[in-house]
């Protein structure tokens, strides 16, 4: 049945890729010209290498250039086994349960705010050091070892890792959905082989082509990172990400040729890590094969079982502590070193941080609601059109009398047209922010269209987005279509249907959804920092630009604030659907 | 003298889902049990094979060859299991899948030339390199079948193996499973609600449970 309305949402998905690739193209475009000494507005017109010969003679580039690559790729490879190596040990237990429960509170700490906690937990001064001393260390001042911003960048390495595995994780529990696991274990048991081994040798090759692309988001994401790098990383040299930053904001405007060539180098260096990745990949499948067949039963992995249990539980607690030391030290007064505890506590700080960051904590709450909310907008209407589009292939199907070909044909064909706009939306999430946000700043400098909130917000929502899409898309299309096929029926009005029967059925995804796309965009830094041409300033950028020299306690209250902001919008995401529906019982699962 | 099932019972609860089995299924021989859906077949070919899910109790002992199963995980049971569903990998070839369940140190000249004898045997000649879903159905059954039995299983489980295969196929594949069971000289153990599964002359055993 097609009512009014219905055939014409093919202008969600049409309207999102245009949006996608136009801006993506024009930010990349507006890197690459200027990175060729084409940059009409202050006077370089004549297109030439010499932009790439400052580049790379500036001091220390390599060193940057090595570090970056050294993070990024530790990080991620890292974060990849651990997460394989994880879901294979503990799939289903009481771990895992526990995973599922703590997984959207811990995702939704922005990065900026965990990277502060973190630096107070492992600085020579930090929590730390302060459990060991002075019984065990015999330390009564702080150590001088570079635990923090260490030339080889561990610490922001560790930092990415404790970050990223919770979210490859949340993926990965999306997808294991997908593969018939149970059976799968019955059948390899039978054949004799440990349960480990059938992880490693069946499943996890099963498991892996549905989190490719959030690996590469993942190494995209690592090799970029600007704001945990600039609490955390190194700084003499820093790595290439925060020196572009801090090229792209100087005020000699010259350096924003420099700015462009460092973020197109940043670019090629995603694209050749990704590619590397994707060769490992081919070769790995040719040798896996043999050692798949090779008939070995048993595995070491099963020795090693604690230690990755352990590793997980590590990840985990290094979040949670992270929050506890920032509330510790918002609420401190006094805390000398070796002192586990702060000896005097007070308010003062929460009051001074709770006026002196309003505007900034507005500003957030105003772009992240109103990015979301046209977030959700847009990715009801792509779900809205896939659902459709599968809904007719099943009715023609129908009519032409339906085999078990036919059903495969559709079957196929659908997953092609998600995998589409899939890719669509992973987009922004695999080229590095900086790049196409530097270009698109320089492009709306050029139009005198910088520093409007608008476009600030606009590129919000290509963040924000691609989450929410995520986010939504496996429970908006399992929807049970039969109630909106009755309703129609009784209705007869598409809109009407959607307000008064689907849409309130899907609240609490819809709810869930909306909270993750505002927490995504509470943690842009960013576009914040360039899209917004230093006129807007939100909690993000405040936390990470007050860490360098500020007091810790202030430090505290705004990291504590950044990492409020999201729960408050899962807490609502929970609770009103609970008030809403507190009488049907068939709204509380 | 082969597979025994000595006073099984399973309780969920504290209740039993059925009577007490007893049985002997001799090398070869193949046992049927028949009984309306939900009368707990499946559970008790899952008791058999180690993968009794929690909330059940077993009670009474499986036998196999004279050893008692009650301790061993699925995996060290050596008890092959046929589903109705082929369950082979998707990502490995023909080869690939049977492979998988041959013993460890064996040559791959060796492997090779088993999977080839298992293959000529299926009809098959020729499959190796073959994707699994370019497989028709009734070839999927058969190629399930040869990967449970050359892991050289000392018994067989097959619950309703035949149920999603048409009526022409079914005659052919059951007919295929009976013989190779009769070659490996393994008891088997059949599950199933259509009567025209049992093999003739076989055990059959209806799974009920007395009122009250």
């Amino acid at each position: 049945m097609r009512l009014f309305g219905q055939e014409k949402t093919y202008i969600f998905p049409v309207f999102v890729m245009g949006l996608f690739s136009v801006t993506i193209l024009a930010g990349f475009i507006g890197t690459l010209l200027p990175s060729f000494n084409y940059l009409p507005v202050i006077g370089h017109t004549n297109l030439s290498l010499s932009v790439w010969f400052d580049f790379f003679s500036y001091p220390g580039i390599q060193t940057s250039i090595l570090v970056t690559i050294f993070s990024g790729m530790t990080a991620s490879f890292c974060v990849v086994t651990l997460a394989f190596l994880f879901i294979s040990v503990s799939y289903e237990n009481a771990l895992w349960k526990f995973f599922e429960k703590i997984l959207s509170p811990v995702l939704s700490i922005p990065h900026a705010a965990f990277a502060v906690g973190f630096g107070f937990l492992i600085a020579p001064s930090g929590w730390m050091v302060r459990l060991v001393s002075p019984v065990l260390t015999g330390f009564h001042t702080p150590p001088d070892w570079i635990l923090l911003n260490d030339p080889l960048g561990i610490s922001l390495t560790i930092a990415l890792v404790i970050k990223e595995f919770p979210f490859l994780i949340m993926v990965a529990m999306g997808a294991l959905g997908q593969l018939d696991i149970k059976k799968t274990l019955l059948v390899g048991r039978a054949l004799g082989y440990k349960k480990e081994q059938i992880w490693l040798k069946v499943l996890i090759p099963r498991l892996y082509p549905h989190l490719r692309l959030s690996i590469f988001a993942i190494i995209a994401y690592s090799l970029s990172v600007v704001d945990m790098a600039i609490l955390l990383g190194p700084n003499t040299p820093s790595s290439l990400s925060v020196l572009v930053l801090k090229w792209f904001n100087d005020p000699d405007v010259n350096f924003k040729l420099l700015a462009s060539a460092g973020s197109l180098c940043l670019f090629f260096i995603v694209l050749v890590s990704i590619f590397i990745v994707y060769l490992i990949e081919r070769i790995a499948h040719f040798f896996l094969g043999p050692w798949i067949t090779n008939g070995k039963r048993s595995s070491f992995l099963a020795l090693f079982k604690p230690f990755i249990a352990f590793m997980g539980i590590c990840i985990i607690l290094f979040t949670i502590i992270s929050s506890v030391i920032l509330v510790i030290w918002s609420l401190a007064w006094q805390w000398r070193f070796p002192d586990f505890l702060p000896t005097t506590w007070s308010l003062n700080f929460w009051a001074k941080g709770m006026v002196s960051s309003f505007d900034p904590v507005m500003t957030t709450v105003v772009t992240g609601v109103a990015s979301a909310f046209i977030g959700l907008f847009l990715t009801i209407g792509c779900l809205e059109h896939e659902g459709n589009y599968r809904k007719n292939q099943t009715n023609q199907n129908q009519n032409s009398q339906d085999l078990i070909g036919l059903n495969q044909i559709r079957k196929k064909r659908t997953n092609n047209f998600i995998k589409n706009i899939h890719y669509f939306l992973y987009l922004p999430l695999l080229v590095p922010q900086i790049t196409f946000m530097a270009g698109i700043q320089l492009l709306l400098v050029i139009m005198k269209m910088d520093g409007y909130w608008i476009t600030l917000m606009g590129s919000h929502l290509l963040f924000v987005l691609p989450y929410m899409f995520i986010a939504l898309s496996a429970t908006y299309l399992s929807f049970d279509e039969r109630v909106t096929d009755q309703a129609m029926l009784l209705r007869r009005s598409y809109a009407r249907v959607m307000l008064s029967v689907k849409w309130p059925m899907l609240l609490k995804p819809i709810l869930f959804s909306f909270a993750i796309g505002f927490s995504v965009s509470v943690a842009q830094y960013i576009p914040t920092m360039l899209v917004g041409a230093g006129r807007f300033s939100t909690i993000t950028t405040e936390v990470v630009n007050i860490a360098s020299g500020s007091d810790r306690r202030i430090m505290a209250v705004y990291a504590l604030i950044q990492q409020c902001l999201p729960l408050i919008m899962f807490a609502a995401a929970i609770i009103i659907p609970k008030i809403l529906y507190y009488n049907r019982k068939g709204m509380q699962v | 003298m082969s597979l025994e099932l000595e006073n099984i019972s399973i309780l969920k609860q504290r209740s039993s889902i059925f009577d007490p089995v007893n049985l002997v299924i001799k090398p070869g021989e193949i046992t049927t049990i028949m009984g309306p859906s939900g009368c707990g077949k499946s559970t008790l070919l899952s008791a058999v094979s180690g993968s009794l899910d929690k909330v059940f109790t077993l009670k009474g002992s499986v036998f196999l060859y004279g050893r008692d199963m009650a301790n061993l995980p699925m995996e060290k049971r050596n008890i092959g299991i046929l589903f109705q569903d082929d369950l082979l990998f998707p990502h490995m070839d023909i080869r690939g899948n049977l492979a998988f369940a041959i013993k460890e140190k064996t040559s791959r000249a060796q492997k090779n030339k088993i999977i080839d004898t298992a293959l000529k045997t299926a009809g098959l000649k020729g499959f190796e390199k073959r994707d699994p879903s370019s497989l028709s159905g009734g070839q999927k059954a058969r190629i399930s079948l040869l990967r449970s039995l050359l892991a050289k299983p000392t018994a067989l489980l097959l619950d309703e193996p035949f149920s999603k295969l048409d009526q022409t196929l079914k005659a052919k594949i059951r007919a295929f499973v009976f013989s190779q069971i009769k070659k490996m000289n393994i008891p088997a153990l059949l599950v199933t609600h259509d009567p025209m599964d049992c093999p003739e002359g076989g055990v059959i055993l209806n799974l009920n449970k007395e009122k009250g």
